[in-house]
């Protein structure tokens, strides 16, 4: 099953060939415990993510309505850490078997489920935030600020779901020509 | 491979109907089984992270006792969590009941519960804080809250990586 089946492993060659030449990659694959520990770093991650910027678009939503969402918002860069946790523990990944990821339909998904995230936050913060900011306990958030609380929280749903079946998607192994 | 004397046991779970179709005859039940025990830890350990942050100062200005619903999601996650790994179990009891760790996972998530439990009661709930912090012994609970979520989420990543047997009597 192909999501984008213009990419086959022959327009990533060059991309493997960099990222396995990386030192990451090989401690990804030549260290006992590297993958493992970067797996339990990753599903912390995502813990810290949902606890904070999850709970912060359900409280969009009207969930947990005596929550001031200004005070409630301090505790986004937790939800941030989360996501750099992530982020740097999914390039280990990704340095270790480049070949398993890049034209896997899994991650492919859960990229452009990432980037629908990325400009879901950006529309936030740059129209509604000033808005929600003074939404006080009790108070219901704008429609548009609640739409994106609706994004985003199945964005990252989706995101999660995304990086689940890659396992179930992996694309054969890569064998360069000669 | 030496047997163990549990290996009966589980290879009967192993034989069932219920272990066989989400093992090996349909294509979707394992995947959508993990994917439901990923997003219910979200839920789970979220809530918790947001509590035991909130306890520890972090958005003071976020009243305690609003915080209560946060456990109705709490809870939604840890039963669809407690589901879906009874049907995990179901698909492979060898896998999970061989491993140390998996009992180590199983105690982190009682200790973790029962801390959220004495949150609720005695941090959320208590009219004496009035919305303020609570006493420095409730900092103390929710760091070890959130020691023991953190700690759970480890464990079990760590039972793909650290099984002695995957099935009884494998290849037989």
């Amino acid at each position: 099953m192909d999501f984008l089946p213009f990419f086959d492993h022959r327009t990533f060659a060059s991309v493997y060939l960099w990222l396995e030449s990386t030192r990451i990659s090989w401690v990804m694959n030549n260290i006992r415990w590297a993958w493992p520990i970067c797996e339990s770093i990753h599903f912390i991650g995502l813990s810290l993510l949902l606890g904070t910027v999850g709970f912060f678009d359900l409280r969009l939503l009207g969930f947990a309505r005596r929550v001031p969402m200004a005070a409630f918002h301090r505790l986004i860069p937790i939800g941030i850490t989360g996501f750099v946790m992530n982020a740097l523990t999914g390039f280990c990944f990704l340095a270790g078997t480049p070949d398993q990821y890049l034209i896997n339909p899994a991650f492919q998904a859960k990229v452009v489920l990432l980037a629908v995230a990325g400009f879901n936050v950006s529309a936030f913060y740059l129209t509604m935030f000033r808005r929600v900011r003074r939404v006080g306990p009790g108070e219901q958030a704008p429609l548009f600020a609640r739409i994106i609380g609706g994004v985003s929280l199945c964005s990252w749903i989706g995101v999660m779901t995304a990086g689940r079946l890659l396992t179930f998607y992996r694309p054969s192994f890569y064998i360069p020509p000669n | 491979m030496t047997p163990l004397a549990i290996f009966p046991y589980t290879e009967w779970i192993e034989r069932s109907g219920l272990s066989r179709w989400i093992r090996e005859d349909s294509l979707w039940a394992f995947p959508i089984i993990l994917i439901l025990h990923t997003v219910g830890l979200a839920f789970l350990v979220g809530a918790n992270v947001a509590l035991d942050a909130r306890i520890l100062g972090v958005g003071r200005g976020v009243p305690l006792a609003s915080m209560l619903p946060f456990f109705r999601a709490m809870w939604l996650g840890f039963w669809v969590n407690a589901v879906s790994g009874v049907l995990l179990l179901a698909a492979y009891p060898t896998k999970a009941v061989t491993n140390p760790l998996f009992y180590v996972k199983l105690a982190l998530i009682a200790i973790g519960l029962a801390h959220a439990e004495s949150i609720r009661r005695e941090v959320l709930r208590n009219p004496s804080f009035g919305g303020t912090d609570g006493p420095g012994a409730s900092r103390l609970l929710a760091a070890s809250a959130l020691a023991c979520w953190l700690a759970a989420v480890t464990a079990g990543r760590l039972l793909a990586y650290t099984y002695s047997y995957l099935m009884a009597y494998e290849g037989r």
